[in-house]
């Protein structure tokens, strides 16, 4: 997710080819060539800029609803709707069966097309694989000097990463098997996925969020050459 | 006016052309294109060619058809000049092709992003997943399903130009 102003000017930007199974972004205005995942310009004029990030959440839509009662979704296109080119089950079950070929060494940490979390915290990138996620939920962790817990939802699939600091003090975090609620060891204060103290000591307290990216640990680890991977067990 | 020779000339510059045509809008398509690995020069190749091939190609098509005229008056007898018509037309498809952008064939820009309401979405099922953002008090969703197509998405979000992607 990008700013779409670069310099003052707002870029309209277009799919132009794919890099190491990342796409390229073309901008109308000085054609310059930008990649996808990193929002670095790799061709033309803007070569080296990079854009701004927005920050950005994937989640389930219950939980956007749930946080976002005012926001607005976007709507599909009927006409791409009617000729069912959404439907992107079988697509992405063939793209599975294609070799993953980069230009440099695969990474043999992971499985290449393993799913991971993808968080950058003082500098420093971390991949958390999924399937670690699904087995030990939250993961503590330290990355580039700061505190953080990463948390998988109570649906399963939304993840989301914060700063496991608040009210001037380091916590850490459980999720509770049976009910899925998330509370602190520290103050024992009930807290909900978007990282809000509802009840006990800390109640109203926010944790700072940290940006999430789900993405192919061969995409990941292409763009983020000095990542660090999670293993169960290794903090 | 001229012998063979210059006939013969003329039709030699005439494959070279197409030959040129056909390599500049082909090698890159063939470089960036989806499942192989790319170089950093592999890419810059492709940058390359992808800035000339719209102003060479019809440069090419322009001396294409001067030395086609150039060869067709010289022909002995009209069907002399039939096969003058395969490196035009190829020259023709390239030239066309160079300014197309083939990656929206297959996946479509949005070109009027439209939205709903959360209230009165009845289009995404509460299990799927969205990318979520929140700008200056506004929060917007894109469905996967339809960012795993269009893949870009322009918007305005809290008064913000952003770029979805995916």
């Amino acid at each position: 997710m990008w700013q779409s102003v670069v310099n003052g000017q707002t870029l309209k930007f277009h799919l132009a080819g794919i890099n190491n199974q990342n796409f390229i972004m073309r901008d109308e205005e000085t054609g310059s060539w930008w990649q996808q995942i990193t929002g670095e310009a790799i061709q033309g004029k803007y070569r080296g800029q990079k854009l701004e990030n927005v920050p950005m959440d994937e989640v389930t839509f219950a939980v956007f609803k749930r946080e976002n009662p005012d926001g607005r979704v976007l709507r599909p296109d009927p006409k791409i709707a009617a000729e069912n080119k959404y439907e992107t089950a079988d697509w992405e079950k063939e793209v599975a069966k294609m070799p993953v070929r980069i230009d440099g060494k695969l990474d043999d940490a992971l499985e290449p097309r393993a799913l991971v979390v993808g968080i950058i915290a003082g500098g420093k990138a971390k991949a958390y694989p999924v399937s670690a996620l699904e087995k030990q939920n939250p993961i503590i962790d330290t990355v580039g000097g700061k505190e953080i817990v990463v948390i998988l939802g109570a649906d399963r699939k939304s993840v989301r990463a914060f700063e496991r600091e608040a009210d001037g003090r380091e916590l850490e975090f459980f999720v509770k098997p049976d009910t899925g609620e998330i509370t602190d060891a520290e103050t024992a204060s009930v807290w909900d996925f978007s990282g809000t103290a509802v009840g006990g000591p800390l109640k109203g307290k926010e944790l700072k969020k940290i940006a999430v990216l789900k993405d192919y640990w061969f995409d990941w680890k292409t763009y983020h050459p000095d990542t660090q991977l999670y293993t169960l067990g290794s903090r | 006016m001229t012998g063979r020779f210059g006939n013969k000339t003329a039709w030699l510059i005439l494959l070279l052309l197409t030959a040129a045509t056909v390599a500049i809008v082909f090698v890159p398509v063939w470089l960036i294109q989806p499942f192989a690995a790319q170089s950093a020069r592999q890419v810059e190749i492709s940058y390359i060619f992808k800035s000339w091939s719209p102003v060479l190609t019809i440069l090419f098509a322009i001396a294409a058809l001067a030395l086609a005229v150039f060869i067709a008056k010289n022909a002995k007898r009209w069907y002399r000049a039939l096969p003058l018509v395969v490196p035009l037309l190829i020259i023709a498809v390239f030239t066309w092709f160079a300014r197309q952008n083939h990656f929206e064939w297959m996946f479509a820009p949005l070109e009027s992003a439209k939205f709903a309401r959360v209230a009165e979405t009845d289009f995404v099922k509460d299990d799927e997943m969205v990318l979520a953002v929140r700008v200056n008090g506004e929060a917007v969703a894109y469905p996967v399903l339809q960012m795993a197509y269009h893949h870009v998405v322009a918007d305005v979000v809290g008064g913000m130009p952003i770029t979805a992607t995916y």
